[in-house]
Order: C-alpha cells, then sequence, then structure tokens
C-alpha cells in the first residue's frame, strides 16, 4: 500500500477539524465493507467531526442508516447528508410540485411533498423510470416550462459486478433536447458541501473530503477550498479492461492518493 | 400564405438541378398505423417528379429498414422507390464493413436487417438510432458497459435529432440518449446521417450535381437546414413536423427560406421555373 505525494506528514500537521467522507466505494462496496474501514473510522472520530456525505439516491437516508449499521459502522442517521436531503431542502425552500423521478425506496424522504400539477422535473438514480415513456413525459413537461432538478449528475456508479449508468446521462439527455440547463444539487456542487460543513461552522480551508470519485468528490472538494483525498478502494473490483486513472488528469489534482481508505490516517 | 422570405430564395429556384427532401415532419408524420400524409405532400412530390428535377428522399428515421419505410409510404399514397431513399442504416453498414467494425445495436429492432451482415460478437463499436422504445436503463446499461469494455471506444450515432413529431405528439429522437451516452463515457460521436457532410455528399453524388445546385426541404433546423447550408446547399425550413416557431430565430441557422409546407414550397418552386 502506498501514498503518493504530497507527505502524509503535511496533511497531519494541517488545522483539520472535519472530515466528509463518501460512502460507496469509500467505505463499502453493497453489502461489503471495506477491510479495514471500521477501525479506520472508529479511530478518525477521536480526533475530529466527522459527516457522510454521498449522492447516493435509490436509496432513503433510513435504509442507507440500517444498512450501514449492518456493516458494523457506528453512525448516527443524522449524521448521514445525502443528495436526496438536499433536494429535498430545495423542494420545501422553493415550494416546488415535483414529478419524482425516483426509486420507490427513495421517495420516502419527500413525504408530504405535494405532487399534483406538477411543475418540475425531479430526477434522481431511477432505473425503472429511464424507459422511453417516462422519458417523454418528462420531456414534454420541460417543454412547457417545467425546471429540470437533478438531485446530482454522476455518470456511473460501481458496483460489484461492473458500472452501472447514473442519472447523470438522462439528465444530459433531457438538457440536450430541450436546451436547458438543470438545477443540479449533490456533488460536486459547492453548496452541497458547504451545507454538510455547516452544521459545525467549519470553514473549508480546515476540511478534508474523502472519496473514491475523482470528479464528484476530490474535485468539487477542491473548489469549495478543501483537501481532497482520493481513494482507489473500488478499482480493484471493476472487471474488464476499463481504466479509471485516465479520468484524474483531466479534472482534477487529488491532494493525496491512497490505494485504501482511511486506514492510512 | 407566402411570407417575406420566400422572394428571396425564389431568386436562384431556376439555378435548382436537383431537390433533397426529408420524410417524417415534411411528407408525413409518423405515429399511429402506417402514420398520415400531411396534407398537400402526396401531389408536391408528384408534381416535382412530373417536372422532371431530380428529387431524392434523405432521412434520419431508422424505426424500420429502407425498403418497409418505402412500403409504408407508398400504402399512405406515395410512390416512392428505395433507391431514391437515403437513410442512415445502409451508410453505416457500409462504413462498419470498410472499417472492419464489430457493433453492438442499440437501435429498433426492425431497423437490424439493414444492419446484418456483420459480425457482433465480441464489439469494436456501439451503433445507436431512434430506438423509441427500445431505449431502457437496461438497454443503455448494456450499450454503455459494452463501450466502456472497449480498448477505443467508439459510438456511431444515426442522426443526432433532439425530438420528432409523431400523430400524438412530440416524442424523443436518439440525440438525447446518444448524449446521455457520450456524458457517462466522456467522448464524441460519429454521426452517420444528416447533418453530416458526408451524408449529403452521398445523395448529391448519386444524383450528380455540385451542392450548390440543390435544394434541401426540411423540419428540422440544425440536422435538414444547418446541415445542407453546412454543405453549400441552398434550404427551405417547413412549418410542419417538428418545426417550432422559435426556429425561425434561431442563434445560428437561417434558412434560405420558410414556408408553410411542401405543398407550397413546390408550388412556388415550379411557378418561378416556369416563368
Amino acid at each position: 500500500m502506498q501514498c503518493s505525494a504530497p507527505s502524509l506528514r503535511m496533511f497531519k500537521s494541517s488545522k483539520v477539524c472535519t472530515v466528509l467522507i463518501d460512502l460507496s466505494g469509500t467505505l463499502h462496496i453493497e453489502d461489503y465493507a471495506i477491510p479495514g474501514a471500521v477501525n479506520a473510522l472508529n479511530r478518525l472520530r477521536r480526533k475530529v467531526n466527522v459527516k457522510f456525505v454521498t449522492n447516493t439516491t435509490k436509496e432513503s437516508r433510513r435504509v442507507l442508516h440500517e444498512r450501514l449499521h449492518s456493516l458494523g459502522f457506528d453512525i448516527e442517521k443524522s449524521e448521514i447528508f445525502t443528495s436526496l436531503s438536499a433536494a429535498r431542502s430545495y423542494v420545501d425552500t422553493h415550494k416546488i410540485r415535483p414529478l419524482l423521478m425516483l426509486e420507490k425506496e427513495a421517495m420516502e424522504d419527500f413525504e408530504g411533498v405535494g405532487t399534483s400539477d406538477p411543475n418540475a422535473v425531479v430526477i434522481g438514480l431511477a432505473p425503472s423510470c429511464f424507459n422511453y415513456s417516462k422519458m417523454n413525459e418528462a420531456f414534454r413537461m420541460l417543454l412547457d416550462g417545467s425546471t429540470l432538478i437533478g438531485i446530482h449528475k454522476a455518470r456511473y456508479l460501481k458496483k460489484k459486478d461492473g458500472l452501472y449508468l447514473g442519472p447523470g446521462p438522462f439528465v444530459h439527455a433531457l438538457e440536450y433536447a430541450t436546451g436547458t440547463q438543470a438545477v443540479v444539487l449533490g456533488k460536486p456542487e459547492k453548496a452541497f458541501f458547504l451545507e454538510a460543513l455547516q452544521e459545525f461552522s467549519c470553514p473549508p480551508d480546515q476540511a478534508v473530503m474523502i472519496g473514491d470519485d475523482v470528479i464528484d468528490d476530490v474535485g468539487g472538494a477542491q473548489k469549495c477550498g478543501m483537501l481532497g483525498i482520493l481513494v482507489q478502494t473500488a478499482f480493484s473490483w471493476i472487471p474488464g479492461k476499463f481504466c479509471y486513472r485516465s479520468l484524474i488528469p483531466a479534472v482534477a489534482t487529488p491532494t493525496y492518493t491512497a490505494i485504501s481508505t482511511p486506514t492510512q490516517l | 400564405m407566402a411570407t417575406p422570405m420566400v422572394a428571396g430564395w425564389l431568386k436562384f429556384a431556376k439555378e435548382i438541378e436537383g431537390i433533397v427532401l426529408d420524410i417524417a415532419g415534411v411528407l408525413y408524420d409518423s405515429g399511429d398505423g402506417d402514420g398520415v400524409p400531411i396534407p398537400g405532400s402526396i401531389e408536391a412530390v408528384n408534381r416535382l417528379k412530373a417536372s422532371g428535377v431530380p428529387v431524392r428522399f434523405c432521412t434520419n428515421a431508422t424505426e424500420t429498414t429502407r425498403v418497409n419505410l418505402v412500403a409504408k409510404l407508398n400504402r399512405i399514397g406515395f410512390s416512392l422507390e428505395p433507391n431514391e431513399v437515403f437513410p442512415p442504416a445502409p451508410a453505416v453498414c457500409q462504413i462498419l464493413k470498410e472499417r472492419g467494425l464489430r457493433p453492438h445495436l442499440l437501435v429498433a429492432d426492425d431497423c437490424k436487417p439493414d444492419l446484418a451482415g456483420v459480425e457482433q460478437h465480441d464489439p469494436t463499436c456501439v451503433v445507436i438510432g431512434d430506438a423509441a422504445h427500445g431505449f431502457t436503463y437496461d438497454s443503455m446499461n448494456k450499450a454503455f458497459q459494452a463501450l466502456m469494455q472497449m480498448e477505443k471506444p467508439l459510438l456511431i450515432s444515426m442522426g443526432q435529432g433532439k425530438y420528432y413529431l409523431e400523430t400524438d405528439g412530440l416524442k424523443l429522437d436518439c440525440g438525447p440518449f446518444m448524449k446521455a451516452l457520450e456524458y457517462a463515457c466522456s467522448l464524441e460521436a460519429e454521426i452517420v446521417g444528416k447533418p453530416s457532410k458526408t451524408f449529403f455528399d452521398a445523395v448529391l453524388k448519386d444524383i450528380g450535381i455540385s451542392s450548390d445546385k440543390a435544394l434541401m426541404i426540411g423540419d428540422d433546423v440544425v440536422s435538414d437546414v444547418g446541415g445542407a447550408q453546412a454543405c453549400g446547399m441552398r434550404a427551405l425550413l417547413v412549418r410542419t413536423g417538428k418545426y417550432r416557431p422559435t426556429d425561425e430565430k434561431h442563434p445560428t441557422v437561417t434558412p434560405d427560406g420558410v414556408v408553410d409546407n411542401l405543398q407550397q414550397a413546390v408550388e412556388l418552386f415550379l411557378s418561378c421555373r416556369d416563368k
């Protein structure tokens, strides 16, 4: 296991008060805890504030919490900040009536939101909605003036058996079809990271983001002024010839690159 | 009702030695069953052909094979021959053979016979067309995974249209789904079909004229009008099919003329040449 420059010492001596940690691909992959992650997290908590930030939109916060708990992670539900939470907050603030393109398990986080006579399309990771009929329904609403809201625009996600399309490509498809730009709420949007840090009144230059996505986690955090640490945990899980590394130079240079998760911290 | 723009394009009507017509949105609206001819279009095509001006039909539609498309149009009243019609699938098939490519197909089932005769095992490219209900998360994901496993990911798209009009309203074309895969894989697709210059050039070569002697008539301001003009052709926009009023104020494309429909375009064109 090796860590690339800059040195570990520089990181350890900086005044870090909060660490944001991605979930899928960083602490766990589906129902598998990444080796060493549980202990690493416990050690981290003794020194800094910790919050879990995720773009996962397929499940509600309650379901996520239950899964992490069952994998041995000692986490409170209130410590989990998802892009769904950010979206619910946006919908409430702007008094939006959304057409929700979400899986059933995620709808729980939108309980109480009025959805009749919708004036916006809200898109999360929803394979059952990414079919021609539903996409056409959303397209026609957007042509009529509805707002397009992307809970996040992740290109793809990593599962045990390979890569799967995220919601980003489908949001992008509708942006192209209607000549509009979506309001995007999750990583790598600056507002998402700042809202996550707000609870600790922590300025971005005293915060670190640890994640496995060089664009959404590292790049997004760095644009806020945070340190960005890239983990390559999921790399070994990906079959085929896909080279994840090829993305790195194009967008962001991680402050610190690690082969496995917080174990080294 | 003629618009002020009509007078302008009529000035070059006598120089035109070949006409290229879009199909969906100009000749007919697809949808229910075989679709519905746009009023006046059948007669307009017949009059054009009778006048002796060479006519070709250039479409990005790939919901079925060329032969089936022609049969469908003839069933609703047109009189077309397959060798007058230029859809992208046969052109893609030729490209696949010339370059030794093996495709993963994300196209309408009925289009597949026009792409037959090429190996599909261990694909080296993805070919996408207007698959309509064939676009599901699962089919898009399979195409995505195929691309990500290629050493040199290649996406060939039969057109890049945003939407088209069917009898029950506007529907997403293959363009948005092509853009989805481009975004997912961080790549740029190769377009076969309008507005690609190669595609228009093949039609012009078939007629045997240079681009400045050709007139394109279509309902897609970018793919039909913009694409044809970029090749050096004149191009008219019709107010049928997918046309929307904002198309007349497009930021980058100014049609040589805007007409209500094909019938009006042909009436004006022929009456001008008769003078």
